[in-house]
């Protein structure tokens, strides 16, 4: 869900809840140095997670002291809006601490990734927030991690060129939107409190749709329509990339999910979709 | 933020619903007075946008329970209130109305079409002129009377989460297209069902007196949009009242007689439905209908005792063929005028 909601300061905040996918991950290797000044970086292209370096220097009063080599392994694909660089950040982040044994929380974390890439999704929370990703504050904590969940993902760009997640102006969304939001909102608190994935599937859904009106995904009613064939709970976007996922319940038998993620998979290729995965709250493959 | 993060004065305590489990696959969502909601909604509102100041006289055409709530918006506001009504609105509602410090005029001449509405319009528009300083609530027009039941919307997700229908009574047209609307954002397949009666207009029949009183209306307001509709049921005044009867003896749920109404089609659609999840609208406590709904001597008196439960409603095509008993039609989230069209053309 990403949309604007009201804060405890009843002003609008622009905010989201982020599908956590705990098989992509980040892991950072960061040699602290005292002779060079600056960070070096493999690979050379994760300019956001040099700056998160620096940044976490700066706020432990050692940039003047120390730079240091940054090691970067991940497997996230990038440019798909799969968060690839906040996993780099936020990895990144925890790795200097670390490297100093400084202890930093959740809260420290969000602000020094929006810091170093301007709009960061959740993940450094261990459970499900409504977070406010340019301001770095949650605006509302929802305490436990979301019903688990399988997802049918795939890229609805098949040239496979990515976006920049950057390049993406704020929505400006209507009044008619900013209320569909307050409601989307209850729901996703009670689908948390009471673990419930079919209303999960419906705020998706939703939330899908409002801003398929500003980011458009290609082919998107032919997905709805996959989806409801296929009785999935709900449709998900990456609402700053390319990346879809159709969602499905996990605590259904294997059996069941197994049967409707292929049927789903045979329709998403017959509308020309080709590199399709499979993942939920622990593992991936692809299909 | 939070829906009951403050209870301050009975309105705060009162305006919303208590969800209250009637079967299986059924809730009622029972109303101490529905229309405080509304009213306290679009008074706050104006206030908000700077439309009313301490000695602006607030106006409304009402016969039933919105004048009520306003009378207590307004008795606790501060407010001078107006309200033009007519005979159909009891003496116990005028004198409470006024007891709360408003003004009620009663039409006794019904406008040139014959229905009172007309009138009462015709007197607010001469209020409007006698004071420069006021502000017209106007139910029936004011899309705030619909948006105020983003809150029961919000409700229903919070204690029954995934909802696939609604019924409810259609007057005003707030409660059921707001309530309709706003959770559609959410489920936009809700099923959703209008309950009116013989007589009124809303649905395309054609104008007479009704008995069965607090829903259905002579006009058409701006609040009624047809289109949100899947089904549209008609039904009698003594059906209604022998459901609000039911309603009282099997759940101990004293409401009125637009709740029987309500509670008889949902009761159906229910069972019909037993894997649907449901919820209906119940708009007003029965306390003002004790000497007459919940009264047997008046209900055989004025021939509305039922000695028998109605089972079925009979399916009827265009709205002209419905004319008596309870009867529903496919509406199908059509517009008033596609109806009566397809009316005119299947015959």
């Amino acid at each position: 869900m990403q949309g604007v909601f009201e804060g405890n300061d009843n002003v609008l905040h622009r905010g989201l809840v982020t599908l956590p996918c705990s098989f992509y991950n980040t892991k950072v290797i960061f040699i602290p140095n005292k002779s060079i000044g600056e960070i070096e970086i493999i690979p050379r292209d994760k300019t956001k997670a040099v700056i998160a370096a620096k940044n976490t220097l700066e706020y432990f009063n050692l940039d003047k002291i120390y730079g240091g080599y940054l090691i970067i392994n991940s497997n996230i694909p990038l440019r798909l809006g799969l968060g690839s660089s906040t996993s780099d950040v936020v990895a990144t982040i925890n790795a200097v601490a670390n490297a100093f044994d400084i202890p930093i929380n959740e809260e420290e974390v969000a602000k020094l990734a929006v810091k170093s890439e301007t709009a960061s999704d959740s993940i450094m929370f261990d459970r499900s927030v409504l977070f406010a990703q340019r301001e770095a504050f949650i605006i509302e904590d929802f305490s436990k991690k979301i019903p688990p969940l399988e997802i049918v993902g795939f890229n609805t760009d098949n040239t496979g060129e990515g976006v920049d997640t950057l390049s993406f102006p704020p929505v400006k969304y209507t009044e008619e939107d900013i209320d569909a939001f307050k409601i989307l909102r209850v729901a996703i608190r009670r689908a948390i409190r009471m673990q419930d994935p079919s209303l999960i599937g419906k705020v998706a859904s939703a939330s899908s749709h409002i801003n398929q009106k500003y980011l458009p995904k290609y082919k998107f009613n032919d997905i709805e329509k996959i989806a409801s064939k296929t009785g999935a709970l709900g449709i998900q976007v990456s609402h700053s990339g390319t990346v879809m996922g159709i969602m499905y319940d996990y605590k259904e038998k294997k059996i069941t999910r197994d049967e409707k993620t292929k049927a789903a998979k045979a329709l998403l290729n017959e509308i020309g979709f080709r590199k399709i995965w499979k993942f939920n709250t622990k593992c991936l493959e692809v299909i | 933020m939070f829906l009951d993060s403050k209870k301050e004065t009975i309105i705060d305590s009162i305006e919303l619903p208590k969800i209250v489990k009637l079967s299986e696959n059924l809730y009622g969502a029972a109303f101490s007075l529905m229309k405080l909601l509304p009213a306290r909604f679009i008074i706050d509102n104006a206030i908000k946008e700077g439309l009313i100041n301490k000695d602006s006289v607030i106006i409304e055409s009402s016969s039933g329970t919105f004048a009520l709530g306003l009378a207590m918006v307004c008795s606790l506001y501060g407010y001078k209130l107006i309200i033009v009504s007519d005979p159909a609105m009891d003496d116990n509602l005028k004198r409470r109305i006024e007891d709360l410090g408003a003004q009620v005029e009663i039409m006794d001449e019904p406008g040139k079409a014959g229905n009172f509405q007309r009138a009462r319009l015709d007197r607010v528009k001469e209020l409007q002129r006698q004071y420069p300083n006021h502000y017209w609530t106007n139910q029936y027009d004011n899309p705030l009377n619909a948006k105020a039941y983003s809150l029961v919307a919000h409700l229903l997700v919070e204690k029954l989460g995934k909802i696939d229908f609604i019924v409810g009574s259609v007057g005003s047209g707030g409660s059921m297209c707001g309530t309709t609307m706003y959770l559609r954002k959410l489920f936009p397949e809700l099923y959703s069902i209008a309950v009116d009666t013989h007589g009124s207009v809303i649905f395309g029949e054609n104008e007479r007196k009704r008995i069965l009183r607090g829903l259905g209306n002579s006009i058409i307001p701006d609040n009624v949009n047809h289109s949100i509709f899947d089904e549209v049921h008609w039904v009698e005044a003594d059906q209604a009242y022998a459901f609000a009867r039911k309603l009282h003896r099997e759940h101990a749920l004293y409401m009125g007689g637009t709740s029987g109404a309500s509670y008889l089609v949902a009761d159906w659609y229910a069972k019909k439905n037993p894997n649907a999840k449901g919820v209906v609208l119940f708009p007003d406590q029965g306390y003002r209908y004790q000497s007459t709904i919940y009264n047997n001597d008046w209900l055989h008196s004025n021939n509305l005792f039922l000695s028998e439960l109605p089972s079925e409603p009979r399916i009827v095509q265009y709205p002209e063929e419905a004319e008596c008993g309870w009867c529903r039609i496919i509406w199908g989230r059509r517009m008033l005028e596609d109806v009566k069209l397809e009316g005119i053309l299947g015959k």
